[in-house]
Protein backbone atom coordinates (compact mmCIF):
# COMPACT_ATOMS: atom_id res chain seq x y z
CA UNK A 1 0.00 0.00 0.00
CA UNK A 2 1.44 3.45 -0.77
CA UNK A 3 0.36 6.84 0.48
CA UNK A 4 1.01 10.38 -0.71
CA UNK A 5 -0.49 13.35 1.19
CA UNK A 6 -0.58 16.74 -0.24
CA UNK A 7 -2.13 19.68 0.78
CA UNK A 8 -5.78 21.15 -0.05
CA UNK A 9 -4.08 24.61 -1.48
CA UNK A 10 -6.65 25.86 -4.46
CA UNK A 11 -3.15 27.92 -5.46
CA UNK A 12 -2.31 24.34 -6.89
CA UNK A 13 -4.97 24.14 -9.24
CA UNK A 14 -4.84 25.78 -13.40
CA UNK A 15 -7.61 28.02 -12.70
CA UNK A 16 -5.82 29.91 -10.02
CA UNK A 17 -2.45 30.15 -11.74
CA UNK A 18 -1.32 34.02 -11.85
CA UNK A 19 1.81 34.66 -14.16
CA UNK A 20 4.55 33.84 -11.12
CA UNK A 21 3.81 30.42 -9.26
CA UNK A 22 3.61 31.58 -5.35
CA UNK A 23 3.74 27.51 -5.12
CA UNK A 24 6.44 26.30 -6.40
CA UNK A 25 8.31 24.26 -4.60
CA UNK A 26 5.46 23.00 -3.19
CA UNK A 27 4.05 22.47 -6.83
CA UNK A 28 7.35 20.44 -7.22
CA UNK A 29 7.50 18.47 -4.46
CA UNK A 30 3.46 17.10 -4.98
CA UNK A 31 4.16 16.17 -8.66
CA UNK A 32 7.19 14.11 -7.59
CA UNK A 33 5.71 12.48 -4.78
CA UNK A 34 2.67 12.06 -7.23
CA UNK A 35 4.63 10.49 -9.40
CA UNK A 36 6.56 7.70 -6.84
CA UNK A 37 2.17 7.06 -6.38
CA UNK A 38 1.72 6.21 -9.58
CA UNK A 39 5.05 4.55 -10.34
CA UNK A 40 4.98 5.19 -14.37
CA UNK A 41 0.75 3.82 -14.31
CA UNK A 42 -1.00 2.23 -12.00
CA UNK A 43 -5.05 0.72 -12.44
CA UNK A 44 -6.33 2.67 -9.86
CA UNK A 45 -5.66 5.28 -7.67
CA UNK A 46 -8.18 6.34 -4.49
CA UNK A 47 -8.05 9.82 -3.67
CA UNK A 48 -9.03 10.43 0.13
CA UNK A 49 -10.75 14.39 0.44
CA UNK A 50 -12.74 16.75 2.72
CA UNK A 51 -16.09 16.61 1.50
CA UNK A 52 -17.76 19.97 0.53
CA UNK A 53 -18.68 22.26 3.37
CA UNK A 54 -21.94 23.43 3.79
CA UNK A 55 -20.71 26.96 2.55
CA UNK A 56 -19.09 26.08 -0.65
CA UNK A 57 -22.54 23.92 -1.56
CA UNK A 58 -24.67 27.09 -0.79
CA UNK A 59 -22.31 28.86 -2.67
CA UNK A 60 -22.97 26.29 -5.77
CA UNK A 61 -19.45 24.81 -5.71
CA UNK A 62 -20.18 20.86 -7.08
CA UNK A 63 -16.76 19.35 -6.63
CA UNK A 64 -14.36 19.81 -2.80
CA UNK A 65 -11.41 21.56 -4.11
CA UNK A 66 -9.41 17.80 -2.92
CA UNK A 67 -11.44 16.34 -5.70
CA UNK A 68 -9.79 18.44 -8.34
CA UNK A 69 -6.30 19.16 -6.84
CA UNK A 70 -6.06 15.42 -6.80
CA UNK A 71 -7.30 15.29 -10.30
CA UNK A 72 -5.36 17.71 -11.60
CA UNK A 73 -2.14 16.28 -9.95
CA UNK A 74 -3.06 12.35 -11.82
CA UNK A 75 -3.80 14.10 -15.18
CA UNK A 76 -1.93 12.16 -17.76
CA UNK A 77 0.05 9.80 -15.51
CA UNK A 78 -1.61 6.82 -16.62
CA UNK A 79 -4.19 5.88 -14.04
CA UNK A 80 -6.77 3.62 -15.44
CA UNK A 81 -9.40 4.41 -12.60
CA UNK A 82 -9.91 7.14 -9.94
CA UNK A 83 -12.13 6.30 -7.32
CA UNK A 84 -12.87 8.54 -3.79
CA UNK A 85 -13.79 8.63 -0.28
CA UNK A 86 -15.04 12.00 0.47
CA UNK A 87 -14.73 12.57 4.51
CA UNK A 88 -17.16 15.04 6.66
CA UNK A 89 -17.50 15.44 10.24
CA UNK A 90 -20.20 13.49 10.48
CA UNK A 91 -19.92 9.63 11.10
CA UNK A 92 -19.01 7.73 8.25
CA UNK A 93 -20.23 4.32 7.25
CA UNK A 94 -17.64 1.36 7.60
CA UNK A 95 -14.52 0.96 5.37
CA UNK A 96 -14.83 -0.97 2.36
CA UNK A 97 -14.07 -4.02 2.06
CA UNK A 98 -10.71 -4.06 0.02
CA UNK A 99 -8.46 -1.57 1.27
CA UNK A 100 -7.45 0.83 -1.70
CA UNK A 101 -3.62 -0.03 -2.72
CA UNK A 102 -2.34 3.54 -3.60
CA UNK A 103 -3.97 6.15 -1.70
CA UNK A 104 -3.88 9.67 -2.71
CA UNK A 105 -4.95 12.17 0.11
CA UNK A 106 -5.55 15.55 0.37
CA UNK A 107 -5.18 17.47 3.83
CA UNK A 108 -3.08 19.96 5.76
CA UNK A 109 -2.43 21.26 9.37
CA UNK A 110 -4.07 24.68 10.46
CA UNK A 111 -4.10 28.16 9.06
CA UNK A 112 -3.69 30.19 11.73
CA UNK A 113 0.18 29.85 12.73
CA UNK A 114 0.82 34.05 12.40
CA UNK A 115 -0.84 37.48 11.89
CA UNK A 116 -0.55 37.39 8.19
CA UNK A 117 -2.12 34.09 8.39
CA UNK A 118 -5.52 33.91 6.52
CA UNK A 119 -6.87 32.46 10.16
CA UNK A 120 -4.92 35.27 12.22
CA UNK A 121 -2.61 33.90 14.76
CA UNK A 122 -3.52 31.25 17.08
CA UNK A 123 -0.98 30.60 19.57
CA UNK A 124 -2.45 26.41 19.85
CA UNK A 125 -1.59 26.11 16.15
CA UNK A 126 1.96 25.33 16.38
CA UNK A 127 1.28 22.78 18.82
CA UNK A 128 -1.19 21.14 16.85
CA UNK A 129 0.88 21.12 13.51
CA UNK A 130 3.44 19.47 15.48
CA UNK A 131 1.66 16.63 16.40
CA UNK A 132 0.54 15.78 13.07
CA UNK A 133 4.03 16.70 11.46
CA UNK A 134 5.35 14.24 14.03
CA UNK A 135 2.90 10.97 12.96
CA UNK A 136 3.56 11.75 9.38
CA UNK A 137 6.89 12.10 9.53
CA UNK A 138 6.97 8.83 12.01
CA UNK A 139 4.78 7.01 10.02
CA UNK A 140 2.30 6.65 13.01
CA UNK A 141 -1.61 5.96 11.85
CA UNK A 142 -2.82 5.19 15.53
CA UNK A 143 -1.79 8.93 16.30
CA UNK A 144 -3.02 10.18 13.16
CA UNK A 145 -6.73 8.84 14.62
CA UNK A 146 -5.95 10.59 18.33
CA UNK A 147 -5.95 14.04 16.62
CA UNK A 148 -8.63 16.64 18.09
CA UNK A 149 -10.83 17.26 15.07
CA UNK A 150 -12.85 20.24 16.99
CA UNK A 151 -9.57 21.89 17.75
CA UNK A 152 -8.46 21.47 14.49
CA UNK A 153 -11.91 23.73 13.40
CA UNK A 154 -10.84 26.13 15.58
CA UNK A 155 -7.72 26.56 14.29
CA UNK A 156 -8.78 26.18 10.34
CA UNK A 157 -7.94 23.18 9.51
CA UNK A 158 -11.10 21.22 8.45
CA UNK A 159 -9.23 18.02 7.21
CA UNK A 160 -8.39 16.03 10.91
CA UNK A 161 -11.51 13.76 9.43
CA UNK A 162 -9.60 12.94 6.31
CA UNK A 163 -6.21 11.94 8.83
CA UNK A 164 -8.75 10.11 11.21
CA UNK A 165 -9.64 8.03 7.96
CA UNK A 166 -6.36 7.83 7.07
CA UNK A 167 -4.89 6.43 10.22
CA UNK A 168 -7.93 3.90 10.12
CA UNK A 169 -7.11 2.66 6.64
CA UNK A 170 -3.58 2.05 6.90
CA UNK A 171 -4.48 0.22 10.46
CA UNK A 172 -1.45 -1.99 12.09
CA UNK A 173 0.97 -2.30 8.75
CA UNK A 174 4.48 -1.19 9.49
CA UNK A 175 5.04 2.14 8.06
CA UNK A 176 8.00 3.54 6.16
CA UNK A 177 7.83 7.39 5.81
CA UNK A 178 9.27 10.04 4.03
CA UNK A 179 8.27 13.76 4.95
CA UNK A 180 9.46 16.08 1.26
CA UNK A 181 7.79 18.71 2.15
CA UNK A 182 7.08 20.59 5.77
CA UNK A 183 6.40 24.34 5.58
CA UNK A 184 4.23 27.15 6.34
CA UNK A 185 5.12 29.77 3.56
CA UNK A 186 1.42 31.91 3.91
CA UNK A 187 0.58 30.63 7.11
CA UNK A 188 -1.55 27.42 6.62
CA UNK A 189 0.79 24.06 7.22
CA UNK A 190 1.58 22.28 4.35
CA UNK A 191 2.93 18.96 4.57
CA UNK A 192 4.65 16.24 1.51
CA UNK A 193 4.40 13.04 2.77
CA UNK A 194 4.53 9.43 1.73
CA UNK A 195 3.83 6.32 3.04
CA UNK A 196 5.09 2.87 2.09
CA UNK A 197 2.91 0.56 4.15
CA UNK A 198 3.66 -3.29 4.59
CA UNK A 199 0.88 -5.81 5.23
CA UNK B 1 -32.99 56.01 -10.39
CA UNK B 2 -32.77 59.45 -8.34
CA UNK B 3 -30.31 58.70 -4.97
CA UNK B 4 -31.60 59.91 -1.56
CA UNK B 5 -28.67 60.00 0.86
CA UNK B 6 -29.81 61.25 4.28
CA UNK B 7 -30.73 64.95 4.06
CA UNK B 8 -29.15 64.67 0.18
CA UNK B 9 -30.51 63.97 -3.09
CA UNK B 10 -28.84 63.04 -6.31
CA UNK B 11 -30.15 63.17 -10.10
CA UNK B 12 -29.66 59.72 -11.23
CA UNK B 13 -27.04 60.84 -13.75
CA UNK B 14 -24.77 62.13 -10.54
CA UNK B 15 -21.40 59.63 -9.75
CA UNK B 16 -20.17 60.53 -6.06
CA UNK B 17 -16.88 60.41 -4.24
CA UNK B 18 -16.80 58.78 -0.68
CA UNK B 19 -13.50 59.62 0.70
CA UNK B 20 -12.56 57.22 3.21
CA UNK B 21 -12.09 58.80 6.33
CA UNK B 22 -10.57 56.33 9.14
CA UNK B 23 -10.52 56.40 13.11
CA UNK B 24 -8.20 53.94 13.21
CA UNK B 25 -4.55 53.39 13.87
CA UNK B 26 -4.05 50.70 11.76
CA UNK B 27 -6.08 50.69 8.60
CA UNK B 28 -3.75 49.02 5.81
CA UNK B 29 -3.47 51.97 3.45
CA UNK B 30 -3.19 55.05 6.05
CA UNK B 31 -1.42 53.31 9.02
CA UNK B 32 -2.85 55.99 11.25
CA UNK B 33 -2.54 59.04 9.57
CA UNK B 34 -6.00 59.90 10.79
CA UNK B 35 -5.84 58.58 13.71
CA UNK B 36 -5.92 61.75 16.09
CA UNK B 37 -9.01 63.23 15.94
CA UNK B 38 -7.56 66.66 14.74
CA UNK B 39 -5.68 65.04 11.91
CA UNK B 40 -8.74 63.19 10.60
CA UNK B 41 -11.23 66.58 10.85
CA UNK B 42 -8.32 68.19 8.61
CA UNK B 43 -8.49 65.11 6.44
CA UNK B 44 -12.10 65.60 6.15
CA UNK B 45 -11.46 69.64 5.08
CA UNK B 46 -8.74 68.17 2.59
CA UNK B 47 -11.64 65.78 1.15
CA UNK B 48 -14.18 68.52 1.19
CA UNK B 49 -12.45 71.01 -0.09
CA UNK B 50 -11.15 68.65 -3.04
CA UNK B 51 -15.21 68.09 -4.02
CA UNK B 52 -16.13 64.52 -2.11
CA UNK B 53 -19.41 64.25 -2.05
CA UNK B 54 -19.46 61.80 0.96
CA UNK B 55 -17.18 60.91 3.92
CA UNK B 56 -17.29 57.31 5.06
CA UNK B 57 -15.94 57.52 8.56
CA UNK B 58 -14.91 54.00 9.99
CA UNK B 59 -13.75 52.90 13.12
CA UNK B 60 -12.20 49.54 13.07
CA UNK B 61 -9.62 48.02 10.45
CA UNK B 62 -10.80 45.38 7.65
CA UNK B 63 -8.19 42.74 8.65
CA UNK B 64 -8.11 40.93 11.88
CA UNK B 65 -6.27 41.96 14.87
CA UNK B 66 -6.55 43.12 18.53
CA UNK B 67 -10.93 42.58 18.91
CA UNK B 68 -12.50 46.55 19.47
CA UNK B 69 -15.60 46.16 21.32
CA UNK B 70 -18.80 48.14 20.61
CA UNK B 71 -17.56 50.74 23.41
CA UNK B 72 -14.50 51.41 21.85
CA UNK B 73 -16.01 51.70 18.20
CA UNK B 74 -18.37 54.19 19.62
CA UNK B 75 -15.37 56.24 21.31
CA UNK B 76 -13.76 56.33 17.86
CA UNK B 77 -16.88 57.52 15.71
CA UNK B 78 -19.71 58.85 17.41
CA UNK B 79 -18.27 62.30 18.73
CA UNK B 80 -16.21 62.58 15.33
CA UNK B 81 -19.22 62.42 13.54
CA UNK B 82 -20.95 65.41 15.67
CA UNK B 83 -18.21 67.23 15.18
CA UNK B 84 -18.08 67.06 11.34
CA UNK B 85 -22.02 67.16 11.43
CA UNK B 86 -21.32 70.29 13.55
CA UNK B 87 -18.69 71.81 10.68
CA UNK B 88 -20.78 70.75 7.39
CA UNK B 89 -24.18 70.87 7.40
CA UNK B 90 -24.48 69.72 3.72
CA UNK B 91 -21.81 67.05 3.78
CA UNK B 92 -22.91 63.25 3.29
CA UNK B 93 -21.75 61.58 6.30
CA UNK B 94 -21.65 57.90 6.06
CA UNK B 95 -20.26 55.79 8.85
CA UNK B 96 -18.69 51.86 8.06
CA UNK B 97 -19.87 49.75 10.70
CA UNK B 98 -21.61 46.54 10.56
CA UNK B 99 -23.21 46.71 14.34
CA UNK B 100 -26.45 48.46 15.10
CA UNK B 101 -25.79 49.69 18.19
CA UNK B 102 -23.08 51.85 16.68
CA UNK B 103 -25.20 52.62 13.74
CA UNK B 104 -28.06 54.08 16.22
CA UNK B 105 -25.39 56.17 17.89
CA UNK B 106 -23.90 57.78 14.84
CA UNK B 107 -26.95 58.60 13.04
CA UNK B 108 -28.73 60.04 16.26
CA UNK B 109 -25.63 61.98 15.80
CA UNK B 110 -26.44 63.22 11.95
CA UNK B 111 -25.32 60.42 10.19
CA UNK B 112 -26.98 60.08 6.69
CA UNK B 113 -26.11 56.64 5.63
CA UNK B 114 -24.59 53.31 7.36
CA UNK B 115 -21.84 51.53 4.64
CA UNK B 116 -22.00 47.71 5.84
CA UNK B 117 -18.86 46.51 5.13
CA UNK B 118 -19.88 42.83 6.12
CA UNK B 119 -22.88 42.23 4.26
CA UNK B 120 -25.52 41.84 7.02
CA UNK B 121 -23.71 40.40 9.63
CA UNK B 122 -25.97 42.01 12.40
CA UNK B 123 -29.46 41.72 10.90
CA UNK B 124 -30.38 44.59 13.39
CA UNK B 125 -28.61 47.33 11.36
CA UNK B 126 -31.64 48.15 8.79
CA UNK B 127 -33.81 48.59 11.35
CA UNK B 128 -30.88 51.61 12.74
CA UNK B 129 -30.71 52.79 9.06
CA UNK B 130 -34.92 52.77 8.89
CA UNK B 131 -35.29 54.37 12.83
CA UNK B 132 -33.25 57.54 11.48
CA UNK B 133 -34.13 57.63 8.31
CA UNK B 134 -30.32 57.09 6.50
CA UNK B 135 -29.53 55.41 3.67
CA UNK B 136 -27.57 51.64 3.37
CA UNK B 137 -24.56 49.97 1.78
CA UNK B 138 -25.53 46.85 1.20
CA UNK B 139 -22.66 44.93 0.62
CA UNK B 140 -21.11 41.11 -0.62
CA UNK B 141 -19.07 39.00 1.45
CA UNK B 142 -19.84 35.37 0.47
CA UNK B 143 -21.44 35.31 4.31
CA UNK B 144 -18.06 35.08 6.07
CA UNK B 145 -17.75 36.74 9.76
CA UNK B 146 -16.40 40.50 10.42
CA UNK B 147 -12.72 40.83 9.71
CA UNK B 148 -11.49 37.32 8.67
CA UNK B 149 -9.33 36.89 5.65
CA UNK B 150 -10.90 34.86 2.60
CA UNK B 151 -10.06 31.48 2.77
CA UNK B 152 -10.28 28.88 0.07
CA UNK B 153 -13.70 30.59 -0.61
CA UNK B 154 -15.16 29.89 -4.36
CA UNK B 155 -18.57 30.17 -5.74
CA UNK B 156 -19.84 28.82 -9.09
CA UNK B 157 -20.78 32.09 -10.05
CA UNK B 158 -19.20 35.06 -7.67
CA UNK B 159 -21.18 37.98 -9.46
CA UNK B 160 -25.00 35.55 -9.53
CA UNK B 161 -23.86 35.22 -5.62
CA UNK B 162 -22.86 38.77 -5.44
CA UNK B 163 -26.34 40.28 -7.40
CA UNK B 164 -28.63 37.46 -5.07
CA UNK B 165 -27.34 38.56 -1.93
CA UNK B 166 -26.56 42.36 -2.12
CA UNK B 167 -30.17 42.60 -3.75
CA UNK B 168 -31.79 40.47 -1.38
CA UNK B 169 -30.06 42.34 1.57
CA UNK B 170 -31.27 45.58 -0.23
CA UNK B 171 -35.19 43.95 0.13
CA UNK B 172 -34.59 43.31 4.23
CA UNK B 173 -33.82 47.04 4.34
CA UNK B 174 -36.65 48.29 2.49
CA UNK B 175 -38.67 45.86 4.51
CA UNK B 176 -37.49 47.06 7.35
CA UNK B 177 -38.43 50.29 6.16
CA UNK B 178 -35.45 52.01 4.85
CA UNK B 179 -36.40 54.40 1.94
CA UNK B 180 -35.35 52.55 -1.26
CA UNK B 181 -34.25 55.28 -2.94
CA UNK B 182 -31.46 55.49 0.10
CA UNK B 183 -30.49 51.68 -0.59
CA UNK B 184 -26.95 51.02 -2.69
CA UNK B 185 -25.70 48.01 -3.52
CA UNK B 186 -21.43 47.01 -3.21
CA UNK B 187 -20.22 44.16 -4.88
CA UNK B 188 -17.54 44.25 -1.63
CA UNK B 189 -14.49 43.74 -3.83
CA UNK B 190 -11.71 41.42 -1.77
CA UNK B 191 -14.41 40.63 0.89
CA UNK B 192 -15.09 37.12 0.88
CA UNK B 193 -12.95 37.05 -2.40
CA UNK B 194 -9.61 35.74 -4.16
CA UNK B 195 -8.03 38.02 -6.86
CA UNK B 196 -9.96 36.20 -9.27
CA UNK B 197 -12.92 36.97 -7.82
CA UNK B 198 -12.67 40.20 -7.82
CA UNK B 199 -11.57 41.17 -10.98
CA UNK B 200 -14.71 38.79 -12.59
CA UNK B 201 -17.28 41.29 -10.31
CA UNK B 202 -15.16 44.34 -11.79
CA UNK B 203 -15.27 42.83 -15.63
CA UNK B 204 -18.88 42.29 -15.31
CA UNK B 205 -20.26 45.17 -13.24
CA UNK B 206 -22.45 45.87 -15.61
CA UNK B 207 -24.84 42.68 -14.06
CA UNK B 208 -24.98 44.79 -11.24
CA UNK B 209 -26.24 48.30 -12.56
CA UNK B 210 -28.59 46.69 -14.45
CA UNK B 211 -30.32 45.10 -11.34
CA UNK B 212 -31.69 48.80 -11.15
CA UNK B 213 -29.69 49.46 -7.25
CA UNK B 214 -27.51 52.11 -6.95
CA UNK B 215 -23.97 50.50 -6.96
CA UNK B 216 -20.81 51.26 -4.97
CA UNK B 217 -17.17 50.26 -5.64
CA UNK B 218 -14.59 50.34 -2.86
CA UNK B 219 -11.27 49.29 -4.56
CA UNK B 220 -9.08 51.81 -3.83
CA UNK B 221 -5.20 50.32 -3.32
CA UNK B 222 -7.05 46.86 -2.51
CA UNK B 223 -5.36 43.50 -2.94
CA UNK B 224 -6.49 42.49 -5.81
CA UNK B 225 -4.80 45.34 -7.82
CA UNK B 226 -1.52 44.43 -5.61
CA UNK B 227 -1.99 40.98 -6.86
CA UNK B 228 -2.42 41.90 -10.39
CA UNK B 229 0.38 43.94 -10.90
CA UNK B 230 2.86 42.96 -7.97
CA UNK B 231 2.78 46.11 -6.17
CA UNK B 232 2.88 46.84 -2.62
CA UNK B 233 0.06 49.25 -0.97
CA UNK B 234 1.25 52.78 -1.78
CA UNK B 235 1.81 51.87 -5.38
CA UNK B 236 -1.48 50.60 -6.89
CA UNK B 237 -2.95 54.28 -7.47
CA UNK B 238 -2.71 53.37 -11.49
CA UNK B 239 -3.92 49.96 -10.87
CA UNK B 240 -7.08 51.34 -8.83
CA UNK B 241 -7.85 54.40 -11.69
CA UNK B 242 -7.97 51.25 -14.12
CA UNK B 243 -10.35 49.25 -12.13
CA UNK B 244 -12.12 52.67 -11.25
CA UNK B 245 -12.13 53.21 -15.17
CA UNK B 246 -13.85 50.33 -16.28
CA UNK B 247 -16.55 50.35 -13.26
CA UNK B 248 -17.52 53.90 -14.33
CA UNK B 249 -17.91 52.48 -18.33
CA UNK B 250 -20.17 50.21 -16.37
CA UNK B 251 -22.59 52.57 -14.82
CA UNK B 252 -21.07 52.88 -11.27
CA UNK B 253 -22.28 55.21 -9.07
CA UNK B 254 -20.61 55.74 -5.73
CA UNK B 255 -16.40 55.77 -5.66
CA UNK B 256 -15.33 54.77 -2.25
CA UNK B 257 -11.83 56.14 -2.29
CA UNK B 258 -8.65 57.42 -0.87
CA UNK B 259 -7.40 59.54 -3.88
CA UNK B 260 -10.59 61.85 -4.48
CA UNK B 261 -9.26 64.39 -7.38
CA UNK B 262 -7.37 61.73 -9.24
CA UNK B 263 -10.53 59.18 -9.25
CA UNK B 264 -13.24 61.95 -10.02
CA UNK B 265 -11.17 63.27 -12.84
CA UNK B 266 -11.16 59.05 -14.01
CA UNK B 267 -15.01 58.88 -13.55
CA UNK B 268 -15.77 62.68 -15.11
CA UNK B 269 -13.27 61.66 -18.28
CA UNK B 270 -14.91 57.78 -18.72
CA UNK B 271 -18.59 59.18 -18.51
CA UNK B 272 -17.26 62.00 -21.36
CA UNK B 273 -16.47 59.24 -23.40
CA UNK B 274 -19.58 57.51 -22.81
CA UNK B 275 -20.93 59.87 -23.79
CA UNK B 276 -22.96 60.88 -20.58
CA UNK B 277 -21.12 64.14 -19.45
CA UNK B 278 -20.47 66.92 -22.00
CA UNK B 279 -16.69 68.29 -21.93
CA UNK B 280 -16.11 70.78 -19.29
CA UNK B 281 -15.46 73.73 -21.75
CA UNK B 282 -15.14 73.36 -25.43
CA UNK B 283 -13.85 75.83 -27.82
CA UNK B 284 -11.06 73.76 -30.22
CA UNK B 285 -11.86 73.89 -33.37
CA UNK B 286 -14.84 75.95 -33.03
CA UNK B 287 -14.43 79.38 -32.55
Amino acid sequence: MKVVVVPSALALLPEYAGLADPVADLRAACEQAVGWLVDGGAPRVTLLVSARQPADERRGVDEPAGTRIARHLLRGRGVAEVDELRVSRLPHPALPGAVPERLLVVANGSATRSERAPGHLDERSHAFDATLGRALAAGDPAALTGVDAGLGEELWCRDVPVLHRLGELVGGRTVRAEVDYDDDPFGVQYWVARWSCGS
Amino acid sequence: MTLRLGRHEFDDDATLMMAIVNRTPDSFYDRGSTWAEDAAFDRVAQVVDQGAEIVDIGGIKAAPGVEIDVAEERRRVVDFVARVRSTYPDLVISVDTWRAEVGRAVCAEGADVLNDAWGGADPELVGAAAEHGAGLICTHTGGVTPRTRPFRIEYADVVASAIADTTAYAERAVAAGVARDSVVIDPAHDFGKNTFHSLEVTRRLDEMVATGWPVLVSLSNKDFVGETLDLPVGERLTGTLAATAVCALAGARIYRVHEVVETRQVVDMVRSIAGLRPPARAIRGLA
